[in-house]
C-alpha cells in the first residue's frame, strides 16, 4: 500500500517537473525564435518602447507641453507596463492556432500555451526594467523600499493578462480576425489608460467609468512604487486583485471547455 | 493483471457547419450568430469499447476516415469523447507525426531537448540521454545546425530516436513507420519489438494489414467510427482485407497471397454451428452469423449445376440462407474475382430493383447474370450478406465456389464483351488478297 502510494506521488512529482520544464523550454523557444537571425537580437525588446518614448516625449513634452513632473520616467513606466499587457494579448491569438502540432499532441496540456505567451513577454518586460531604473536615476528619483512591492504588481499583472489571454487564444481558433479586432481594442484602451497624461486630468464626472479600467489602476500602482516611492493605494490593489483573479477564473474555465474541441477545429 | 487502457462505449461526434458559417468576427456581426451552430453532427466514433492488456500490442485497422486517429488521440488525452470513458493506467509515449513539432529555425540540439520534454521526460533526463539519442539517430555532426538544414530522413530519425529514449507504459504509434527508408523502418520495428519485450503496451494505428499482423497480438477493426471486429490480429486483418477488396493496393497484394491457396473445387459448406455473436473466424468466412449462408451453387441457363461455363453464357448463382432472427433490409452481394485477385464483377441487392424488407428463417435467393462476358480463365466467387446500410457482415464466404470460363483464351483482358468492327470513314475499304499482303511486306 505504502509502496503504491509513493509510486503515484513520485509519478505526479515527475509529471509536474516535466510540465514545468516544458513551460520553461517553450518560453526559451519563443524568445530564441523572436531574435534569432536578427542583427540586434534582444536589443529589439528595448528599441521598441524607447522609440515610442521619444515620439511621445516630443509630442506631449515639447509640442503640447503636458505639465507632468518627470515626464520621461512617467511615460516610460506607463509604456513598459502597457507594452507587456498589449504584446502578450496580441501574441495570445497565436498561442493555440500557431501551435497546432503541440495542441494535437498527447501529453501537452494546451492550458499551458497562453501562460507561455504571457511569460515570454514577461521576460522582455523584466529585461527592459534596468533601462527604466537608469531613467529614474537620471531623473533624480530615488527608489525607496516600496519597490519591494514590484514583484507583487508583476504577479497581479500576470494573472490579469493570463485571464484575458485565455479567451483571446480560444476565440481566435474560431474567428481568425480576432487579432485585428483585438489590435483596435488595445489601441483604444491605450488612450483610456493614463500613459501620457495623468488620471487626475480626467473630468470628475467621468472618473467612475474611467476607474473601471484595471490597467489605469495598475499603471498608477507601478508609478506609486517606482516614481513616488510609496505603496500603492490599497483600494486600487484590492480592486485589481479581485478583477485579475475573476478574469483568470472565468477565462480559464471557458478555455478548458473550448479546449476539448481545439484538436477538431485546427 | 489489470488492463492498461480501457475504452468503454466511447462515442465522438464531429460538427459539420453551414457553408456560410462566419469565419471572422466581422462576418459574425454582419450575418448574426445563428449560423455559428453546426448544421449537422456526424459520428467520428460510435460506441467503441476495447481494452489493451498489460504488455499487449493492439492494432487499430481501418480505412481513411474510419476514426482510427481520432481514437488514438482521445486515448492520448487530446479532446474528449462525447460519451463513454477512457481509462489509462500508466504513462503514455507517442510516435505520431514524426518531426512535426520541430521548429525549422532551432538547432537539432534545441529541437531534440524540446522534443524529449514533449515526450514526457524532464529536461535533466533529456540532457543525460542526449548523447545516446544523437548516436541512435546518427546526426552527431549536424547537431548544432538549424533543423531546416537536416534532410527529412535525418529529422525523422532524430524525432524517432527522441521518442524511443523514454520508458512509457503505453506507446501510441500512428502510421509513422510507413515513411522513411527501409533501413530506418527496420530499425524502428526492432526498437518497437524491444519496447514490447520490455513489457510496454502498444497501440498501433495503421491501414496496412501486414504491419498490424507483424507487430500486434490483437486488432480492432474500425469502419465509419464503428467497431467492426476485434480479436486476434491475424483474424481481424483477414476480415478487413476481405472486406476492403481492391480498394487499397497494399491489401490487393495481401489478397494475392491469400488467393494462391484458393481451393480448386468448392469447399464443402461450413458446418460450424454458431450462436449469435460467436464468430468463427477464418480466412474463408466471417460475420456475425445472425444470418448464415449455406450452400451456394452456380447453375447454367437450364438450371443445372455447373463448374465450367462458356464465355457469354447466362448463369445463375443460387444462395441458400437461414436467418436465426427477424432481419430487416439485409443486403446480399456477390463478387467474381479472377485468380490473381482482380474483382471482375461486384453486385448487391442494394443496386437492384429487388428490395428486401424483412426475412426470417431459411430461404434461397438467386442472382441471374444474363451474359457472363468474362474472358476464359479460372475465377472464384465470394458471396455475402450484410446488415442494413452495409453496417456489418452477417456472413461472408470468401472463395465459396470456383468457376472456370471457357472461350478464346489468348487474351489477357478480363472482359470479353460481344463485339464487331466497322469502318466508318477514311479510305474506302477494299478487300486485300493474301497475295498482295505478301508483296507489300517483302518490299
Amino acid at each position: 500500500m505504502t509502496l503504491r502510494a509513493s509510486t503515484v506521488s513520485w509519478r505526479s512529482f515527475e509529471r509536474w517537473a516535466q510540465v514545468r520544464d516544458l513551460i520553461r523550454e517553450l518560453i526559451a523557444r519563443d524568445i530564441k525564435l523572436r531574435y534569432r537571425g536578427s542583427l540586434l537580437g534582444i536589443a529589439w525588446t528595448l528599441l521598441n518602447p524607447l522609440a515610442e518614448l521619444l515620439v511621445l516625449l516630443f509630442v506631449f513634452g515639447t509640442v503640447l507641453r503636458l505639465d507632468v513632473p518627470n515626464f520621461g520616467a512617467y511615460l516610460f513606466t506607463g509604456l513598459l507596463v502597457y507594452g507587456w499587457f498589449q504584446t502578450s494579448l496580441n501574441f495570445a491569438t497565436g498561442a493555440i492556432v500557431g501551435n497546432r502540432e503541440l495542441v494535437r499532441r498527447p501529453g501537452v496540456p494546451s492550458v499551458i500555451l497562453p501562460i507561455v505567451t504571457v511569460a515570454s513577454n514577461l521576460v522582455h518586460f523584466v529585461l527592459s526594467l534596468p533601462i527604466l531604473f537608469g531613467l529614474l536615476m537620471v531623473s533624480g528619483i530615488h527608489l525607496t523600499s516600496a519597490v519591494l512591492a514590484l514583484p507583487l504588481l508583476i504577479a497581479i499583472q500576470f494573472v490579469l493578462t493570463a485571464g484575458l489571454a485565455y479567451p483571446v487564444a480560444a476565440i481566435h481558433v474560431w474567428f481568425r480576425d480576432t487579432q485585428h479586432v483585438l489590435r483596435v481594442v488595445l489601441q483604444l484602451l491605450f488612450y483610456v489608460t493614463p500613459i501620457f497624461y495623468e488620471a487626475s486630468s480626467v473630468p470628475a464626472g467621468l472618473q467612475p467609468i474611467y476607474r473601471l479600467n484595471p490597467m489605469a489602476h495598475l499603471v498608477d500602482a507601478y508609478r506609486a512604487v517606482l516614481l513616488r516611492g510609496e505603496l500603492p493605494n490599497p483600494r486600487s490593489l484590492l480592486f485589481l486583485t479581485l478583477v485579475s483573479f475573476a478574469a483568470l477564473l472565468v477565462g480559464l474555465m471557458w478555455f478548458r471547455r473550448a479546449a476539448d474541441r481545439f484538436a477538431d477545429e485546427l | 493483471m489489470k488492463p492498461m487502457v480501457v475504452v468503454t462505449n466511447v462515442s465522438k461526434t464531429f460538427r459539420r457547419y453551414h457553408p456560410d458559417r462566419p469565419a471572422t468576427i466581422q462576418e459574425a456581426v454582419a450575418k448574426g450568430l445563428r449560423r455559428m451552430r453546426s448544421v449537422e453532427r456526424f459520428w467520428g466514433l460510435r460506441d467503441v469499447s476495447f481494452t489493451i492488456g498489460a504488455g499487449k500490442a493492439v492494432g487499430i485497422i481501418g480505412a481513411n476516415g474510419s476514426g482510427k486517429s481520432t481514437l488514438l488521440r482521445l486515448i492520448g488525452g487530446v479532446g474528449r469523447p462525447d460519451s463513454g470513458r477512457i481509462d489509462v493506467h500508466g504513462t503514455l509515449g507517442a510516435l505520431l507525426d514524426l518531426g512535426a513539432g520541430f521548429h525549422p529555425d532551432l538547432t537539432g540540439r534545441e529541437n531534440a531537448i524540446l522534443a524529449g520534454i514533449l515526450n514526457g521526460l524532464t529536461r535533466r533526463k533529456v540532457l543525460e540521454r542526449l548523447d545516446s539519442i544523437v548516436a541512435f539517430a546518427e546526426v552527431e555532426k549536424a547537431l548544432d545546425n538549424p533543423i531546416r538544414t537536416f534532410s527529412s530522413g535525418m529529422q525523422m530519425r532524430l524525432a524517432f530516436s527522441v521518442a524511443v529514449h523514454t520508458e512509457p507504459d503505453i506507446l501510441l504509434i500512428d502510421e509513422v513507420l510507413s515513411v522513411g527508408d527501409i533501413a530506418f523502418q527496420r530499425k524502428c520495428l526492432d526498437r518497437i519489438a524491444q519496447f514490447k519485450a520490455a513489457g510496454c503496451s502498444i497501440l498501433l494505428v495503421s491501414h496496412e494489414g501486414s504491419m498490424v499482423q507483424d507487430l500486434c497480438d490483437e486488432a480492432v477493426w474500425l469502419s465509419g467510427g464503428r467497431l467492426m471486429a476485434q480479436g486476434g490480429a491475424t483474424d481481424v486483418v483477414r476480415q478487413y482485407a476481405a472486406h476492403m477488396g481492391v480498394g487499397d493496393p497494399l491489401l490487393t497484394e495481401a489478397k494475392i497471397e491469400d488467393e494462391s491457396s484458393y481451393p480448386a473445387a468448392s469447399p464443402p459448406p461450413p458446418t460450424v454451428r454458431t450462436t449469435h455473436g460467436e464468430v468463427p473466424l477464418n480466412e474463408q468466412r466471417f460475420g456475425s452469423m445472425e444470418l448464415t449462408i449455406g450452400a451456394v451453387r452456380v447453375l447454367d441457363a437450364a438450371g443445372q449445376p455447373v463448374a465450367e461455363v462458356e464465355s457469354g453464357e447466362a448463369i445463375q448463382i443460387e444462395i441458400d440462407y437461414a436467418a436465426t432472427a427477424r432481419i430487416v433490409a439485409p443486403i446480399f452481394c456477390a463478387r467474381i474475382l479472377r485468380e490473381d485477385g482482380v474483382v471482375c464483377y461486384d453486385v448487391s441487392t442494394q443496386d437492384s430493383t429487388l428490395s428486401l424488407s424483412t426475412i426470417e428463417g431459411p430461404g434461397r435467393i438467386a442472382l441471374h447474370i444474363d451474359r457472363l462476358d468474362l474472358n476464359s480463365g479460372r475465377y472464384v466467387l465470394d458471396v455475402g450478406c450484410y446488415a442494413q446500410d452495409w453496417a456489418y457482415a452477417y456472413d461472408y464466404h470468401v472463395a465459396e465456389c470456383s468457376l472456370v470460363v471457357r472461350g478464346d483464351g489468348r487474351r489477357e483482358a478480363v472482359l470479353n464483351a460481344p463485339h464487331r468492327w466497322e469502318i466508318k470513314g477514311g479510305t474506302a475499304p477494299r478487300v486485300v488478297t493474301p497475295a498482295e499482303l505478301d508483296v507489300r511486306s517483302s518490299s
